[in-house]
């Protein structure tokens, strides 16, 4: 429930810099180590934002997977989903592991206000590429 | 027409932030900043109490306790004349670093050589909070079941240090220690594995004793810095 208190809070920065907004969805890259379930968080967004300005948006899950590598057999095949295996299952070296800990969002897509005045919030810093869907 | 605005930044870069910022603080109190997590029970403010009580002569100790309600751990470790600080959560799950600067500010803990963070009794939430510490510990009881690292393998990955708790209980569960030792090392081959039992004192020299050669580490490297 934090985590999606967290997330409004970026979104609704990055859609304050743009003018103002109502959220249609938002994209968040969740990474298989993150220790984030996405259908709880899923779940835990619509608690968060219903009743306010984005009651009723959507937030989708890009799944990240980690990268297992050894460095004697290469890529870790046929690996569980969420599987934390450090240790090769084939030479018992130590795995290089890489990925998997992304816990960003990755875009906003919002409706703008008609009526909006811009009322850009200061500091903040989102990258500067907006365009239409 | 509905837009879409790139963002490309961390969903908990707030809090991140906050830690950094803790890190520092503890870096210039040259304060060993642990972060133990464990399923309710486990025996953290067990292990905890046996902890500050070994390096009482020495050393200044403190400890911010997290739970959902009531101050019992707190006043545990109060009781032993070291400073401690409740954190209530009131229901959520995990400590983030706002309540430990909060904790900070409220009660006397630093200057201290060690600040033991005893997070809410949780496997899965609180390893994704970043609280400025040195590192993780993981406590697990042997009581729990040997398959606890396989179910909940995030904060056995984490935690640089694992410590088997209970262990003057072993005759009476079905535990096998080196199973779990060999669990343990396939999801973090780097970790430190102990073992302790708070009520009969076994281990918690061994255990005292790396938290005084990581306390001398860090303040080697802070001062070279």
């Amino acid at each position: 429930m934090s985590i999606a208190l967290e997330i409004q809070r970026v979104c609704s920065d990055a859609v304050r810099q743009h003018g103002a907004g109502r959220i249609g969805s938002v994209r968040v890259a969740i990474g298989e180590l993150a220790a984030v379930e996405p259908e709880l968080l899923r779940f835990a967004w619509e608690a968060v934002v219903a009743g306010g300005p984005h009651a009723g948006s959507s937030l989708e899950v890009v799944w990240c997977p980690a990268n297992q590598r050894c460095s004697r057999c290469g890529e870790v095949k046929d690996r569980a989903t969420g599987s934390w295996l450090r240790i090769c299952p084939d030479c018992g070296l130590p795995l290089d592991v890489t990925g998997g800990d992304e816990l960003d969002v990755l875009d906003v897509t919002f409706t703008p206000d008609a009526e909006a005045q811009s009322d850009d919030a200061a500091g903040a810093s989102a990258d500067d590429a907006a365009g239409d869907r | 027409m509905s837009r879409v605005v790139t963002v490309r930044r961390r969903a908990l870069e707030a809090s991140e932030e906050r830690a950094r910022g803790l890190r520092e603080r503890f870096a210039q109190s040259g304060t060993l900043v642990v972060n133990i997590i464990s399923s309710p029970g486990s025996g953290k403010t067990s292990l905890l109490e046996a902890t500050v009580t070994r390096l009482a002569a020495g050393h200044r100790c403190a400890v911010i306790e997290g739970d959902v309600a009531t101050e019992r751990d707190a006043d545990r470790i109060r009781a032993l004349g070291v400073p401690a600080h409740q954190v209530l959560t009131g229901g959520a799950c995990h400590l983030d670093a706002r309540q430990i600067e909060t904790a900070l500010g409220a009660a006397r803990l630093l200057p201290a050589d060690f600040l033991f963070i005893e997070n809410v009794g949780n496997l899965i939430c609180p390893t994704a909070y970043d609280l400025g510490e040195d590192f993780k510990v993981a406590v697990l009881s042997v009581t729990e079941g040997d398959d606890k690292p396989f179910k909940y393998p995030a904060i056995f990955a984490r935690a640089a240090v694992t410590v088997i708790s209970k262990i003057d209980l072993l005759p009476h569960v079905p535990f096998d220690l080196a199973v779990v030792d060999e669990r343990l090392r396939s999801l973090n081959p780097s970790a430190t594995i102990l073992r302790s039992s708070a009520t009969t004192g076994e281990g918690i020299d061994a255990w005292c004793e790396l938290l005084t050669a990581r306390l001398t580490e860090k303040r080697r490297s802070c001062v070279s810095t």
